[in-house]
């Protein structure tokens, strides 16, 4: 059964790739009421091979999808759609009044964007971030680091898209787990290191 | 003034000791120095990252004080 004390809960979910759409997946099926699910882009075949979508919804826009997608799991969760470009300006603005906030974007530019912007404007809502989850690495080496007060990083730090790595179902999907974990931790008020 | 500073991942090789590693190293700075300041003195390349304070989120243009605890965190793309 979902947990019944996550359903009064909203996560804020910024990106629906290969991060945020297998986060999504989890915090539904772990019972947080509502979420808001932001990415301006639309499902490719690429995508496939590590995002939950399929692939009769290639060409569909990912918040959509999804938003098919979570239903089917839970009929009663509350989605709210932004399939729009986040900006350091409408950022705070999108996100306010979530509880917790997943970053899932793909670019480290967006991500130090989304990470300055959110601890500057929204510093009392923790922020659940990702860094270093391509390639054939080990699982292992994939942890969850509270690197400040409200700043939770999944991830190995250093495995850049850019050197190369491919990114793999098993490696993103470790570090989204990992990342839906924790947030489902945040919460329920279990105390992090 | 005193200033403890951890740099992370691709970052840690640019400790004026060169010998990597994320444990935070004790610098001299001037008073009213800034991060910007260190991350010039660093040669930090430009690129995006974070930046905290005893464990808030910092600007670069923010003066450090005795004691503090600068971090810097450079995030990787991939998702």
């Amino acid at each position: 059964m979902p947990d019944p004390r996550l359903h009064i809960y909203t996560a804020a979910v910024i990106g629906c790739g290969g991060l945020g759409s297998n986060v999504a997946e989890m915090l539904v099926r772990s019972g947080v009421g509502r979420l808001t699910l932001i990415d301006f882009d639309t499902v490719e075949e690429s995508n496939l091979n590590r995002q939950f979508f399929f692939r009769d919804q290639v060409g569909m826009r990912k918040v959509v999808a999804l938003s098919e997608n979570l239903q089917r799991i839970r009929s009663d969760v509350r989605l709210d759609l932004v399939a729009e470009p986040v900006t350091a300006e409408s950022l705070a603005g999108i996100v306010r009044g979530a509880d917790v906030i997943v970053e899932a974007v793909d670019e480290a530019e967006a991500k130090a964007m989304i990470l300055n912007t959110c601890m500057t404007e929204l510093p009392d809502v923790p922020l659940v971030a990702a860094s270093g989850v391509a390639g054939y690495g080990s699982t292992n080496a994939i942890v969850t680091e509270r690197m400040a007060e409200n700043l939770y990083v999944v991830g190995d730090l250093t495995s850049d898209i850019r050197e190369g790595h491919p990114l793999t179902a098993s490696r993103v999907m470790t570090a989204a787990a990992a990342q839906a974990h924790i947030v489902v931790r945040v919460l329920l008020g279990y105390p992090e290191p | 003034m005193r200033v403890d500073v951890a740099l992370f991942a691709h970052l840690t090789p640019f400790q004026p000791d060169g010998e990597g590693g994320r444990h935070a190293r004790t610098f001299d700075l001037a008073e009213g120095a800034t991060i910007a300041d260190v991350i010039v003195a660093l040669e930090l390349p430009d690129e995006p990252r974070v930046i905290f304070v005893n464990s808030r989120h910092a600007a670069e243009e923010q003066a450090l004080s005795e004691g503090d605890r600068l971090a810097i965190f450079p995030p990787v793309a991939g998702g």
